[in-house]
């Protein structure tokens, strides 16, 4: 029977994380992966990524998948695919199946992550071809270059649904709507912000009634819920639609851990059935740990800093890291993972509702339930400050754990939180540092929240990942933060560079009195 | 247009070359080693099967080879998880009814 050192179950972010800080203390560690590719999910998320500098903002989700791959690689990991892990029995013994045939491995630590499956919901029709998981979308657009479908209702205003449906405006599909159940969009501000000034209608307070259709979805129908999530009569509306996308949570795929024999709990907090862990995620059985969504549904950023966690923390089990030394690394780590989790989307916020941010700026209640800031209601943020000549707008309106705008401004113009591991405050713009309208900001920005605005020039740089991309001298439309059209407007200027990753800037000049509007530009059709 | 051409982020797809299959008999295009499900997808093709009891028609529903919704017989063989099966030149694929134990 073949052995390692450690045995890593799960190619994603936290599995190849903890391999690779085992392997680079010199164990011998496998990695094995019942999917064609490594990376889990990390190749369909190719949006720039929250956090600070040490989480990898501002870094797309694909490209940090590479990155892992590379390490893997260079420290030496093993990394089996299509190896499919389907038993652990006594001793950390374990099962693969790859292809027909069974094989045993054995390791004398084992490090499950597993990640997570998507959540689903059930109505009328909902098992047509035509639903889908969001998942499934980004696995359709982001990895193998098909459509999911051209007209398409989203449920789930999640992160994922918000970042879903971006995806699904990139690759050319319109988005009819997004939906949920709950009166407010559960996913950040600046991702539902992002989707609205480019048209998309939010329905919260909605569900779906049924879907239609015989062969596949034709249409779907929406409705309205009261208090006790009863559809109000009358309220049923009707949407041409071809495909219905999911993206209603994720649960924790924990069942090897279960089946290991760890101690096991129902944690809501966690989104479902978890291990219980220790600090360094082990479980309740010596030399098994587990890291990831498999132990609790956070972002991939969490999920690598777990994943280093655990590997690090079974290099210590089997002699190659003293406890010490052990706790020194780790507590580096759990620095950068409570930067994380602050603010009020972090895990221990779940179920909280709040009014105002930590600095006492009332939260924009339109953000939450139309996906935009109001003009009456931007005002009262911090990074909106309105000065003469150019200078950055910034639309960031909730404590979210983010401060690349902060490291991108070569001026100093911008600062996050009074220290540098409070990322979780809103950003505060300095007129009189000078800024140079260099647009490093607008780029960083993983939320696409910063505009360059010059009033008195009715100039507005805002930042662009769509094809084709507007040339300088085209004319077309200004869209406001609700997508409605507002006034016409002429491209002026086109920035790429390889700095900005694929953001564009795109300079517009509109009526000097629309200049506090204008956030997007529409091509003319 | 089912295929996006050119991605703003990703740039234009690796993919492999054309080759052709036939689904339910019939020829189709699609690009070696991509999913099966896909091509059919690429094609117009949505429905893979038809359930045992109630006959309703089912598609692709995770795309990672954890509902099986998708399954087909390809090559002969029911079953087969057609989101996690590569394209290779020639394959026959054909719509699954019920279990796939007759056509």
């Amino acid at each position: 029977m073949k052995r390692y050192d450690v045995l890593v179950v799960g190619a994603g972010p936290a599995g190849l994380s903890a391999a690779v800080e085992a392997a680079r203390l010199g164990l011998r560690v496998a990695v094995y992966d019942e999917n064609a590719r490594p990376g889990g999910q990390l190749f369909k998320q190719i949006h720039k990524f929250f956090g600070s500098r040490e989480h990898k903002a501002k870094i797309r989700g694909n490209k940090i998948g590479e990155e892992l791959l590379q390490e893997a690689a260079a420290a030496g990991v093993e990394v089996m695919l299509n190896a499919a892990v389907i038993g652990v029995f006594a001793e950390k013994e374990v099962a693969v199946r790859v292809n027909e045939q069974i094989l045993c491995r054995q390791a004398d630590a084992l490090i499950i992550a597993t990640g997570a499956s998507e959540n689903m919901v059930n109505f009328p029709g909902w098992t047509l071809p035509g639903v889908l998981g969001a998942g499934a979308a980004q696995t359709m657009m982001n990895l193998h270059g098909v459509k999911p479908g051209e007209r398409i209702l989203l449920l789930g205003s999640g992160n994922v649904g918000l970042v879903v449906s971006y995806q699904l405006l990139q690759a050319g599909c319109a988005v009819v709507a997004v939906v949920d159940a709950l009166p407010r969009i559960g996913g950040y501000g600046v991702h539902a912000a992002k989707i609205a000034r480019c048209g998309v209608p939010f329905y919260t307070s909605h569900t779906i009634v049924r879907a239609e259709g015989v062969n596949q979805v034709t249409g779907a129908v929406i409705g309205e819920l009261d208090k006790d999530r009863k559809i109000i009569p009358g309220s049923e509306k009707h949407l041409a639609v071809d495909t219905i996308c999911l993206a209603v949570g994720l649960s924790p795929l924990s069942l090897l851990c279960a089946l290991a024999g760890c101690a096991m709990e129902d944690n809501p907090a966690k989104s479902g059935y978890v291990p219980l862990v220790n600090r360094y995620g082990e479980t309740s059985v010596a030399g098994i740990f587990a890291a990831g969504d498999v132990s609790g549904i956070e972002e991939a950023s969490a999920a690598m800093i777990e994943g280093r966690i655990a590997g690090l923390a079974a290099a210590q089990r089997l002699g190659f890291l003293t406890q010490e030394d052990l706790d020194a690394r780790v507590a580096v780590q759990e620095r950068a993972l409570a930067s994380l989790r602050q603010g009020m989307f972090a895990p221990g916020s779940r179920g909280q509702t709040f009014t105002a941010t930590t600095e006492g700026c009332p939260l924009s209640q339109n953000l939450l339930r139309q996906g935009y800031l109001t003009d009456t209601e931007l005002s009262a943020y911090p990074g909106v400050v309105w000065a003469e000549g150019l200078h950055p707008i910034i639309e960031c309106t909730q404590n979210i754990p983010c401060n690349p705008c902060r490291d991108a401004c070569p001026k100093q113009c911008i600062t996050v939180g009074a220290t540098a591991g409070q990322i979780t405050a809103l950003p505060i713009f300095d007129a009189q540092k000078g800024c140079t309208g260099c647009g490093l900001c607008v780029a960083a920005c993983s939320g696409q929240a910063i505009f360059l605005v010059d009033e008195e020039a009715g100039e507005i740089t805002l930042p662009y990942e769509f094809l084709p991309l507007p040339q300088k001298g085209e004319q077309g439309l200004a869209l406001g933060r609700s997508g409605q059209e507002i006034c016409a407007a002429e491209v002026v200027d086109v920035k790429t560079a390889k700095v900005f990753d694929q953001t564009n800037l795109l300079t517009i000049r509109v009526p000097v009195q629309y200049a506090r509007q204008a956030r997007f530009f529409r091509r003319a059709p | 247009m089912t295929r996006i051409n050119e991605h703003p982020i990703l740039g234009v797809y690796q993919k492999g070359e054309p080759v052709e299959f036939t689904f339910d008999g019939q020829p189709l295009r699609g690009r070696a080693g991509e999913p099966l499900a896909l091509a059919l997808k690429a094609a117009g093709v949505l429905i893979h099967r038809y359930t045992a009891k109630l006959r309703q028609p089912r598609g692709i529903f995770c795309a990672i080879g954890r509902c099986t919704d998708c399954v087909m017989i390809v090559d002969g063989r029911p079953n087969v998880r057609t989101c996690l099966t590569p394209l290779a030149a020639g394959m026959d694929v054909r719509t699954q009814y019920g279990r796939g134990e007759k056509q």
